[in-house]
């Protein structure tokens, strides 16, 4: 009884030293006993860039390799560049949420059947029940956050774990698609009347600015540039390193947690039900199917960027570069007709890289 | 600690580039330079294969229909991309082959609304498109190539009401996923195929949803319910071959005569479990693969300009009689 009681009164302890240690690589704020100095110093910009790295590697790599016709690098041809930023665009919304999520140390497994529900209920409204656009992404977003939020209170509340919250959120917003739906996908079909959705929705599955740029790409840009600025310059933000760094430690110190936590898990809830409106808009239809296995691409992307699994650590510009890493590497495989098979095994050892990375950043 | 760490730096940047070079091993391309033209005997022509979802049997063999129709074409090379039933991933996978200028593309699209408009910047871009077993919306493509399912229900119907039971008789049926239109159309077409034959009733239907366990579960249940069942339809083999199983474990089998449909030449189908006595008959559900190389030749070596639109395929009755010759000629 005394010894276990004695482990518990360690573990957090044990827990601020290491992870205390991997925050002050990656956020000035509360970063005790100065700047690194010399060698260090230098390997530390060297982990912190390590997804830009990968991704500049990956990209000359893909110039490198990639098929050519007549002399024109196919990989470059602006096309080709807007269909891999494009088909990166819905996973990198979620791994945006996703990045808030893990940098508090948590997971949410839900990501992918939330997109599906929003997908779906879009669909749904615009189609079956002619709402207009703006009640329709107005809905979803409401869904999409209060689902969130709703997973992150049980989680804190009750103090289960979100894994397991989030897990089954996963088979509830997957049952609700469903049930919607009536487990058949909806198609949108666009024109004036009813059971049509509004022209407007095309937009995006349309491409602007001589016909290049593609309109969920312009979103995911725009996502990006939110949560870049929210992750350097807000006080919520210090809050969620400092929960992820040390819970406890953050606790003391005044941090009001539980919402914080709650605020984390609605903005990952939000955003995947953004992905799934854009989802729905670039695929033309709402299927409760829809985003199966994407929680597990989004989690790839945000760890790809160097943002650790326990928290505390991570920047959104890291994810991006992570989801783009996963793009291109895809795209110049599947220009080079390399079987889907390899494109799943070479994620995986990027995936193996990228970790192995951050541990050995934690040890030097 | 310089040394080993810019060990793991250089790692990643190694790792990168084997995995990069992973991937030039393939051929680049064949060099044509008309998008879609036809140049006649003398082009190379690059054709991608877009498959919704190789781990389904049925789609497996048609990727190896093509291939094995393409390799009898000295101008084709096909490459082929599989979308693991991910609707954005065979987006995906066009774009990507539309980036490789194919000369022709043929499709098997996971589900119509979500691919049709990547379809349509194909066609309107001039690559002729061919599309197998299931449709897109609208009529940007150059042919669709599929079998029929009433009319291969209907078949089924008529081999119980005029082969089977002339007599008439009970009949349980195992339907696939309802709601999906091979389900239904497969259903109906059962029935038309069994009207002339006022003997025969449908005194059973079980929802299998195209699974031999759920196959056999279902017939489980609709054995304990029901003491006189002379045929056993399902809608697909597995599910046959899940209420053999069934039956046999309830020691009925020998009683009853099971068909499916689908007749895939592969070691786990409907041809095979004829040849061995589980099945009855089973009816081909044709995959248009050589069909496809047919009609991607037409258009690109031939230079047609007037291929069908539409192509349905006629299915074929496997019986034990030909069992094992259809087999023998289709795995070759």
């Amino acid at each position: 009884m005394n010894e276990k009681a004695d482990v518990k009164e360690q573990r957090p302890t044990a827990a601020m030293v290491s992870s205390g240690n991997a925050g002050a690589l990656s956020t000035p704020w509360y970063r005790g006993g100065g700047l690194p100095q010399g060698r260090r110093a230098w390997l530390d910009v060297l982990f912190r860039l390590q997804s830009f790295v990968g991704l500049l590697v990956v990209f000359v790599a893909a110039i490198a390799f990639s098929p050519r016709r007549n002399g024109v690098v196919l990989f470059l041809d602006p096309n080709n560049i807007a269909n891999v930023v494009r088909a990166v665009s819905v996973i990198g919304i979620i791994a945006i949420g996703m990045t808030f999520v893990i940098l508090i140390g948590g997971i949410d497994l839900s990501v992918g059947a939330v997109m599906g529900l929003a997908a779906t209920g879009s669909a749904a409204l615009l189609i079956n029940s002619d709402y207009g656009i703006f009640a329709t992404v107005g809905v979803i977003l409401a869904i999409g956050l209060v689902f969130g939020a709703v997973q992150g209170w049980i989680s804190t509340s009750l103090g289960i774990q979100a894994f397991i919250v989030t897990l089954a959120g996963l088979q509830i917003a997957r049952g609700l698609a469903r049930m919607w739906s009536g487990g058949q996908g909806i198609p949108i079909a666009y024109g004036d009347g009813k059971n049509l959705a509004p022209e407007g929705f095309a937009l995006l599955n349309s491409r602007v600015i001589n016909g290049l740029v593609p309109v969920p790409a312009l979103i995911f840009i725009a996502v990006a540039a939110i949560g870049i600025f929210v992750l350097h310059k807000t006080k919520f933000a210090r809050h969620v390193y400092a929960i992820g760094g040390n819970e406890r430690a953050a606790r003391l110190s005044g941090v009001p947690v539980a919402r914080v936590k709650v605020a984390v898990y609605a903005i990952a809830g939000l955003l995947s039900a953004l992905a799934g409106i854009v989802f729905a808009g670039q695929l033309n239809q709402g299927s409760p199917n829809a985003g199966i296995g994407y929680e597990l691409n989004a989690i790839a992307a945000v760890v790809i960027g160097g943002t650790s699994l326990m928290g505390g650590s991570g920047t959104v510009v890291g994810t991006i570069a992570g989801a783009l890493l996963l793009g291109i590497l895809n795209n110049v495989l599947a220009l080079n007709n390399i079987d889907a098979n390899i494109q799943l095994l070479t994620t995986g050892i990027v995936i193996i890289l990228a970790v192995a990375l951050q541990s050995i950043r934690r040890r030097v | 600690m310089v040394t080993r760490s810019g060990k793991f730096a250089l790692g990643l940047g190694l790792g990168g580039i084997t995995l990069a070079a992973s991937a030039c091993g393939a051929e680049s391309g064949t060099g044509s330079a008309v998008n879609g033209g036809c140049t006649g005997p003398d082009g190379e022509y690059l054709i991608g294969m877009s498959q919704a979802n190789v781990a389904e049997p049925y789609r497996e063999v048609m990727d190896s229909d093509i291939e094995k129709a393409a390799a009898e074409v000295p101008q084709f090379e096909v490459v082929f991309a599989d979308a693991a039933q991910d609707n954005a991933k065979q987006v995906s996978d066009v774009e990507n082959f539309l980036t490789q200028q194919i000369d022709l593309l043929i499709i098997s699209p996971n589900e119509a609304a979500p691919l049709t408009d990547v379809v349509s910047r194909a066609y309107n871009e001039g690559v002729p498109v061919i599309v197998l077993d299931r449709k897109v919306e609208g009529n940007d493509y150059t042919s669709f190539i599929g079998g029929d399912n009433f009319e291969i229900g209907k078949a089924a119907g008529e081999y119980v009401a005029n082969d089977l039971l002339p007599d008439g008789g009970n009949v349980a049926e195992l339907q696939g996923l309802p709601g999906s239109t091979p389900a239904q159309e497969r259903a109906d077409g059962f029935r038309e195929g069994i009207a002339g034959n006022d003997g025969i009733e449908i005194i059973a239907e079980g929802v299998g949803n195209w699974l031999r366990e759920e196959g056999q579960s279902q017939f489980d249940a609709i054995l304990q319910a029901n003491e006189d069942i002379d045929v056993v339809y399902a809608h697909n083999d597995p599910m046959a071959e899940g209420a053999y199983l069934a039956a046999e474990s309830a020691a009925r089998a020998d009683d009853l005569e099971f068909i499916g449909i689908d007749a895939l030449p592969v070691p786990s189908g409907g041809i095979k479990a004829v040849m061995d006595g589980r099945l009855s008959a089973t009816f081909v559900y044709p995959t248009g693969g050589q069909e496809a190389i047919d009609t991607a030749a037409d258009i690109l070596v031939d230079c047609k300009t007037n291929v069908p639109k539409e192509q349905i395929l006629e299915t074929q009755l496997i019986t034990e009689e030909n069992a094992a010759e259809v087999y023998k000629k289709k795995t070759g």
